[in-house]
């Protein structure tokens, strides 16, 4: 049985023609932890926000424990929320941020205690429990946010951008944290970000949004690898997929400046196109400039001047323009080019995507 | 690092903020140092610089302030003042707390309109309204109480604007957090509205005792009663008796004014930031 439940929920702003969240289903399991992502005002933010209460559902209905939530005030929702610019209460110190929701929640004075220095221990807030939040830097505040969630033992965390306030650094070892905090406690969470690698590396499952419209839920690896249109093929993955126009005529490929290449017959069979203009869908992984690929896939070559170089350290990013197209391929650290130098590559077949220019949908 | 010229430049500004300093506080001080004289001192020192000099310690150097405290009613006047000021300054915050979070955070119908027509409230002087207030108070039945006296005080405008102007900036997440965290709208406003508008709490009450300290006018009108009159009302009283000297006048001028120059010394940064958020850009 879900433990949150979503149903045809729409969210319209007074004085808006188009809807904010459209018709959004979800069925969220005990202990899950799901990222809502997507760009700026695709509505992800609405969507946490309705569910916590702090926004009105404009139809719909929200389930929480089968119980019927919309008409249900924020604190009866048994819920907690980690707040974007972490919402702390500037005049209290560490501890008292952490403890006010459960005294006002009138748990005795020992349970408190007890309840606030295991947060404490748990964050390794321990040398900062006196300080008040101005005080504090970026990451220690959000360590207290999320401890001020931790205590109250809710078992639905909903947590806003909590990360997008923190250097990149900081950023990394928080995910961490999270994860790790998400494994401790148990509660079922709602994570909403705009930043895939934050969404791809720490949820159980990834819904993506945009319009206010969910495109895919899915899987980190099923969105990666099986995208069902190309905003989620571009939007999921870095660098992002190299998109090409292209003309299919049965097994043959053709690039708009001419370039083309075959396709293999299970491919061409399941398109099964006769001169037909589609959108060809790559990852830069997927293009193998190696010799062994060359060698093995001799007649599907294909040759591009590199524009620019990006070194990663543990791969370099090669730019090229193909096709008419401004691409990249990532490459080992050890296929080191030169801008300027022209590059052959092929198209590792088994990963390459088709979309329909007109609806944009996936056909493979 | 600063320049020679800016050096000399900056000496020149603090000699004349000095000078200015002293012409103001001048005839302060030397209503302090007279304030412990008696009247033959006052007048020997009048026209030398002894005037400005305070006199020699002695047993009667308290002399004038012992008569003003111990054998007139001024400090009964100076409790009931202060009595009348923390009411005011307690209820001003509480109703013009409470109006200014309204109009800051809470969607209702004509809210803009009704921040319109308080602001235009503040430009009607107290004493073209007066009358009104004297009759309504009147017909209540409220004269020569202390309700009588506080109750047209506590609503005002420019409280209201200024309590606006400083909530409008807190961030709207700390109101969502404390209701998750079980926290009622009133204990929000008691526990986190006010202690983190505090330059603005600062400004109400200091502005509003000050209100209260300097009104002449209004307890005049509403008390009749000896027992209840304030310490202006009281100077007045004390100043005007022919019994009274000019050592004595000057001590219990002294005992009036201090409390407001030490109101302003303890709180002045935080009046200029409440009054200079009325004029700030909306958060």
């Amino acid at each position: 049985m879900s433990f949150v439940e979503l149903r045809n929920i729409c969210k319209k702003y007074k004085g808006n023609e188009r809807y904010s969240v459209e018709n959004f289903n979800l069925e969220i399991e005990p202990h899950e932890f799901i990222a809502f992502v997507g760009p700026s005002g695709c509505g992800k933010s609405t969507t946490l926000r309705m569910i916590a209460g702090f926004e009105e559902i404009t139809s719909g209905d929200l389930f929480i424990e089968r119980k019927r939530m919309n008409e249900v005030a924020p604190r009866d929702r048994g819920i907690s929320m980690v707040f974007q610019n972490y919402a702390l209460y500037p005049h209290m110190t560490v501890e008292k941020n952490i403890a006010y929701g459960l005294q006002n929640m009138k748990v005795p004075k020992d349970e408190i205690k007890k309840k606030v220095d295991y947060a404490i221990n748990m964050l390794g807030l321990e040398e900062y429990r006196k300080r008040k939040p101005k005080n504090l830097s970026g990451g220690q505040r959000q360590r207290v946010a999320l401890g001020r969630a931790i205590v109250k033992n809710q078992k639905l965390f909903l947590m806003d951008e909590p990360l997008s306030n923190l250097d990149a650094k900081l950023r990394v070892s928080m995910r961490t944290e999270i994860s790790r905090i998400h494994r401790e406690i148990g509660a079922t969470t709602i994570y909403v970000t705009h930043d895939q690698v934050e969404a791809m590396t720490m949820a159980d499952r990834i819904v993506i949004m945009k319009d206010g419209i969910v495109q895919q839920v899915g899987k980190p690896m099923d969105l990666y690898d099986h995208p069902v249109n190309k905003f989620v093929a571009g939007f999921i993955g870095s660098p992002q997929m190299n998109f090409f126009d292209v003309v299919v005529d049965g097994d043959k490929l053709t690039f708009s400046d001419g370039a083309s290449m075959t396709l293999p017959d299970r491919i061409a069979s399941k398109l099964s196109c006769h001169n037909k203009k589609l959108i060809l869908g790559i990852r830069g992984e997927d293009i193998k400039v190696d010799n062994l690929a060359l060698d093995t896939f001799k007649n599907n070559i294909l040759q591009a001047k590199i524009n620019d170089t990006e070194i990663m350290g543990n791969d370099n990013n090669l730019y090229f323009t193909f096709g008419n197209t401004n691409a990249v391929a990532r490459v080992s650290k050890y296929d080191v080019k030169e801008i300027g130098e022209t590059l052959s590559f092929i198209f590792e077949t088994h990963h390459l995507h088709f979309f329909d220019p007109d609806t944009e949908n996936a056909l493979l | 690092m600063k320049t020679r010229k800016q050096k000399i430049l900056n000496w020149i500004l603090i000699i004349v903020m000095a000078a200015f300093s002293l012409l103001f506080l001048f005839p302060l001080i030397w209503m302090i140092f007279n304030s412990f004289k008696g009247d033959a001192a006052i007048a020997h020192d009048l026209h030398s610089f002894a005037a400005f000099l305070p006199p020699a310690l002695s047993k009667g150097f308290f002399h004038n302030y012992t008569q003003i405290l111990f054998h007139t009613d001024f400090l009964r006047y100076l409790v009931n003042t202060v009595f009348y000021a923390i009411i005011m300054v307690v209820l001003g915050i509480i109703v013009n707390g409470l109006a200014g979070y309204a109009l800051a955070k809470i969607n209702f119908p004509f809210r803009d309109r009704w921040l319109l027509i308080i602001m235009l409230l503040m430009i009607v002087p107290m004493e073209s309204i007066i009358t009104i207030h004297f009759f309504f108070i009147a017909k209540l039945g409220l004269l020569n109480t202390v309700i009588g006296l506080v109750l047209p005080g506590i609503v005002n405008p420019f409280n209201i604007f200024l309590f606006r102007q400083v909530f409008i900036s807190l961030p709207d997440d700390i109101w969502e957090a404390a209701q998750l965290d079980y926290c009622s709208p009133i204990k929000y406003f008691f526990t986190m509205v006010l202690p983190m508008a505090k330059s603005a709490v600062a400004t109400v009450g200091v502005l509003t005792f000050l209100g209260v300290w300097n009104d002449y006018l209004w307890p005049s009108l509403v008390f009749t009663s000896n027992r209840l009159l304030t310490v202006q009302i009281g100077l007045n009283a004390i100043t005007a008796n022919e019994n009274t000297t000019m050592g004595m006048k000057l001590a219990v001028i002294t005992l009036v004014t201090i409390p407001v120059i030490i109101m302003y010394a303890l709180f002045s940064k935080q009046i200029v930031e409440g009054v200079v958020s009325t004029g700030g850009k909306e958060g």
